[in-house]
């Protein structure tokens, strides 16, 4: 009926490009990350560990690891607690609800290069319309994006907005999934709001919170988009996230050497992230169910 | 009538917080409004509105062009990649074959490896071939999408095999079963993904910063931030312009966006759920 | 007959050759980083070139900033997709022309009767392992710019001294006091360019230009970084908005919100444009001593392009350093004149009339120094800005800092020259 190459033939584009594009680039990236280059020299000498020894001893990478470590340990609940109070008021199926989904949700699929380019001008100091604000209400104008101390927080505030309705979405899919006997009991009981929603809402959809938290941290050690835009990975360092540095390394100061050690200690991290994942999340969301 | 829909309050609140939605998108839809300003009208703060800032964005500063080549790479690789994608997962759901188990775990892992980790080396392997500066060298890397073969692998194995089987006896060939039979069953997850690849392509940044230094090449994501980071006019920002320039940027989404959100939706819920 | 026939062959060729130089034309690829009406003054140049050598084609590129320059270049070495001439900064060129990306360029101008028209300070910049690899195009030295308006409404009915640290800082402690409610501050953030000066100005450097030692770490250098560091997140005279982004800091003096600024010279003309009278220039401050940092840059040619286009190339970078074009490039920029006879050029000489403050740069030559130009400086200068955007938010320790900074430069020294 059919050639037994057959399967083959039909997986061969995709499995050529996942070689070519993933597979091969891992395996480059691991032995650029034992030379030294820099771009321009004929050769690449072979320099053993030394990058990663130069990398682990940088007052720079260790930045680095603090700042984006920070961002993921802050914004991350932020997030996933906003998201599940909203979600749980919007849970219903009316039209001002499915209005308002939408209108959360749209942040999430919109260009992160335009939302950072208009949130520089919320928060810049002398046009933004934040500092704006502060002034009609007889405060002083903050430097948002210039202070060391407030940066990080910017970013945060700009990459929730962003993310939000996606984490809305996903837990409105998991709400929807449980019964709502569940809820009817729980008010016959005379649960007061907050309390069914402490008490019924929250252990419900821990499946769901724990697909979200895992998501949300590797997504979160790979921001640069909103950085790159908004601040360089600046002032001082205090937005300097793993792959800003890596991008820096790279592509302005051309370490090609360390910016690969970096690239392979990202990869290692990210994918201990996402193993921890499928072991402790799958076997929770048996669990649970 | 149930006795809670009579209370005022329940009939309020939502609409309150539909209207706390529009606050929430306030930033996006200001920027869009300042797009339409002069700039004088802008930082005296009056009224006065213009399409110059639109006139300025597409002509002098390129962003018809930019639009075209987002609209090429991001259409090719949509085209391509659900191409590839769906002929994959057709063979992984529904042939049993020597290495199957194995490829496809090698498509289910890439869903785990940060894309940062091949910018290096994928600069320098398309470097090597010239490929740098071309359509093709911002389309190749972003064409093989493991989650898409995923997604629709686990969607093909939902649909009766004796669709395909009745077909086979039919004499039909492999290729004619996937675009007579599962094709058109799996049309609206294969819809869904194509969106998902043609946005998070639409929205790329990171590979086109690096892969295009030709600002003919430029994708809206690059020339957008390209034009507010050097700021032309070595003067104050100029505001209104970048907006503008932003709004094209985001328009093709925001004008799709109330058609295909419920796909959307379905896209992704379905993915976190598996 | 047979000698005919040679001839006749020979005259074939010739004819050939003829056409075919006639019809291929050679384009040059030139990046620059020149806006504005710099931009405008380089186009002018360039049309000049054009119209004197039909048949060369000159295709110029606004990159961005010399680091722009020096990122993209080095990105474009293995996509071979170099340009054929570059403007480079004097310091960051090094590095090319040791991995033999630049073209040696010392038999041209060896054959050059403009190696004779050049100032001494003019070649010298372009000399490295004892070979010519650019051609001087715009040089300069930092200033002092100051905003004579500011200056009165603050209080001063004449200048005041502005020779040392201590000076600026009082000047610009009481230009802060007085208009700050009006949004205006003393000084504006130093830039790169402008701090090395003051740390020359301070007795030190950042690298010895003669025996190529790192001078980050000496006590001079650090006293001069803390200084200028003081001004930002301690007496709050400047702006830290020019910290985050260099040209801030030049914007709002241009702005008419900042009082002083250290800068190149080659902002000269921009400045007077924006502020008209209210501008006044002064020498940089003698701290310890007086010294200044020659700055600018020259245009390398790639060795990787055809030797024809790199002939074409050349010509250009002759053309653009002869008293004419110096002259429409002195007078349209404030960048110093590089030829010893663009001074007589009609344009010049109205330059010098009509613009007070336009010869200050050329002044301070008498104690200008050099700066070294080995490859580590290229990545010594694109770290320096975080170093100092730590320094001046006062997120780190200066000294300790520094220390750390400069080990880094010596272990990458070691790696890269």
């Amino acid at each position: 009926m059919f050639s037994r190459l057959t399967p083959y033939l039909l997986v061969l584009p995709l499995m050529s490009f996942i070689a070519v594009f993933t597979y091969i680039p891992i395996a480059a990236s691991i032995n650029l990350s034992f030379r030294e280059w820099d771009f321009l020299s004929p050769t690449m000498p072979f320099v053993g560990l030394e990058n990663y020894r130069l990398l682990l001893s940088s007052h720079e990478f260790w930045n680095s690891v603090r700042v984006t470590a920070l961002f993921a340990v802050i914004s991350v609940p932020i997030r996933l607690g906003l998201a599940l109070m909203v979600a749980s008021y919007l849970v219903r199926e009316t039209l001002p609800s499915r209005l308002l989904r939408g209108a959360l949700f749209l942040p999430s699929v919109t260009s992160t290069v335009s939302i950072a380019v208009v949130f520089s001008w919320m928060f810049a100091t002398d046009y933004g319309m934040v500092n704006a604000f502060l002034v009609s209400l007889g405060l002083g104008r903050v430097p948002w994006l210039q202070d060391p101390q407030l940066a990080l927080w910017v970013v945060i505030v700009v990459n929730t907005w962003k993310q939000l309705g996606y984490d809305i979405v996903i837990y409105i899919a998991g709400l929807q999934a449980v019964p709502q006997e569940l809820y009817d009991a729980a008010a016959v009981d005379g649960g007061r709001k907050g309390h069914v929603f402490r008490r019924v809402t929250v252990p419900l959809v821990m499946p769901t919170t724990y697909f979200l938290l895992v998501v949300s941290v590797i997504e979160a050690f790979q921001i640069f988009t909103i950085v790159d835009v908004m601040t360089k990975g600046g002032p001082a360092g205090a937005t300097d996230m793993l792959v800003n540095m890596l991008y820096r390394v790279g592509f302005t100061l051309f370490d090609i050497g360390q910016g690969s050690a970096l690239a392979v200690l990202l990869f290692i991290l990210l994918i201990a992230l996402a193993l921890f994942k499928s072991r402790v999340l799958g076997r929770r969301v048996h669990y649970e169910a | 009538m149930k006795p809670d829909e009579t209370k005022p309050g329940n009939r309020v609140l939502p609409w309150l917080a539909l209207a706390g939605g529009l606050l929430f998108l306030f930033p996006a839809l200001y920027s869009i409004f300042m797009s339409f300003q002069t700039v004088d009208a802008y930082y005296t703060g009056t009224l006065d509105f213009t399409l110059e800032n639109y006139r300025l964005a597409i002509g002098q500063f390129h962003f018809a062009r930019y639009l075209f080549n987002s609209l090429i790479v991001s259409g090719t690789v949509t085209v391509m990649g659900l191409a590839f994608a769906t002929m994959a997962a057709f063979a992984f759901a529904r042939f049993r074959f020597a290495g199957g188990n194995l490829l496809f775990a090698a498509v289910v892992a890439t869903l785990m490896i940060p894309s940062h980790i091949s910018l290096i080396p994928n600069y320098l392997s398309l470097a090597r071939v010239g490929l740098l500066d071309t359509y093709a060298g911002l389309i190749l890397p972003a064409i093989s999408n493991g989650f898409a073969a995923f997604f629709l692998r686990q969607y093909i194995r939902g649909i009766p095999v004796a669709l395909d089987e009745a077909a086979y006896m039919d004499g039909a060939t492999p290729l004619q079963v996937l675009w007579r039979v599962i094709v058109p069953i799996a049309r609206p997850a294969i819809f869904s993904m194509g969106l998902f690849i043609f946005i998070s392509e639409w929205n790329s940044y990171i590979w086109p910063l690096v892969a295009v230094g030709d600002e003919d090449l430029y994708t809206l994501q690059v020339g957008l931030a390209r034009l507010y980071k050097v700021n032309p006019g070595e003067d104050v920002v100029n505001w209104p312009l970048v907006m503008a320039a932003s709004t094209i940027t985001i328009l093709p989404i925001l004008l799709g966006f109330i058609f295909v959100e419920r796909h959307l939706v379905r896209g992704i819920t379905m993915g976190a759920v598996k | 007959m047979l000698g005919n026939l040679k001839t006749l062959f020979l005259a074939g060729l010739v004819g050939l050759g003829g056409v075919a130089a006639a019809q291929a034309d050679v384009t040059v690829e030139f990046w620059h980083s020149f806006d504005g009406g710099s931009g405008e003054s380089l186009g002018k140049i360039i049309e000049n070139f054009e119209a004197a050598n039909p048949g060369i084609h000159i295709e110029a590129q606004n990159i961005g900033n010399y680091n722009d320059i020096v990122a993209k270049l080095q990105a474009a070495i293995p996509a071979r997709r170099a340009p054929d001439a570059a403007i480079m900064e004097v310091t960051r060129y090094g590095l090319f022309a040791d991995r033999g990306v630049l073209l040696d360029l010392t038999d041209y101008v060896d054959n050059d009767p403009l190696k004779d028209d050049l100032f001494d300070f003019a070649r010298e910049v372009g000399v490295f392992d004892g070979k010519n690899y650019i051609v001087p195009f715009n040089s300069s030295t930092p200033v002092l710019y100051y905003n004579k308006d500011i200056f009165a409404r603050a209080g001063f009915t004449e200048e005041p001294a502005l020779k040392t640290y201590d000076d600026l800082l009082a000047v610009s402690k009481q230009i802060t006091e007085k208009l700050g409610d009006e949004g205006i501050t003393g000084i504006a953030a130093p830039g790169q360019f402008a701090r090395w000066g003051l740390i020359m100005d301070n007795d030190s450097d950042l690298i010895d230009s003669k025996t190529g030692e790192i001078l980050i770490d000496s006590p001079n250098t650090i006293e001069a970084y803390e200084w200028m560091a003081s001004l930002v997140h301690e007496h709050k005279v400047a702006s830290a908005d020019g910290v985050t982004k260099e040209n801030n800091g030049r914007d709002a003096f241009l702005a008419g919100k900042v009082g002083i600024m250290l800068n190149s010279t080659g902002n000269y003309t921009r400045s007077k444009k924006a502020l008209g009278d209210k501008l006044a220039v002064l020498p940089m401050p003698c701290n310890k001593v007086c010294a200044v940092p020659i700055g600018g840059a020259g245009i390398g040619i790639l060795s990787s392009s055809d030797k024809e286009v790199q002939d074409a190339a050349y010509k250009f970078i002759s053309f653009a350093a002869s008293p004419e074009s110096n002259a429409i490039w002195f007078s349209g920029t404030g960048y110093m004149p590089i030829n010893k006879h663009t001074a007589k050029q009609p344009l010049a000489v109205s330059a010098v009339q009509d613009k007070p403050g336009i010869t200050v740069a050329i002044d301070q030559l008498d104690f200008a120094r050099g700066r070294p130009r080995p490859p580590v400086v290229t990545w010594m200068r694109a770290s320096e800005y975080d170093v100092w955007q730590a320094l001046a938010l006062g997120q780190r320790d200066v000294e300790e800092t520094l220390k750390d900074f400069a080990e880094r430069t010596r272990k990458e020294a070691e790696r890269t020259n």
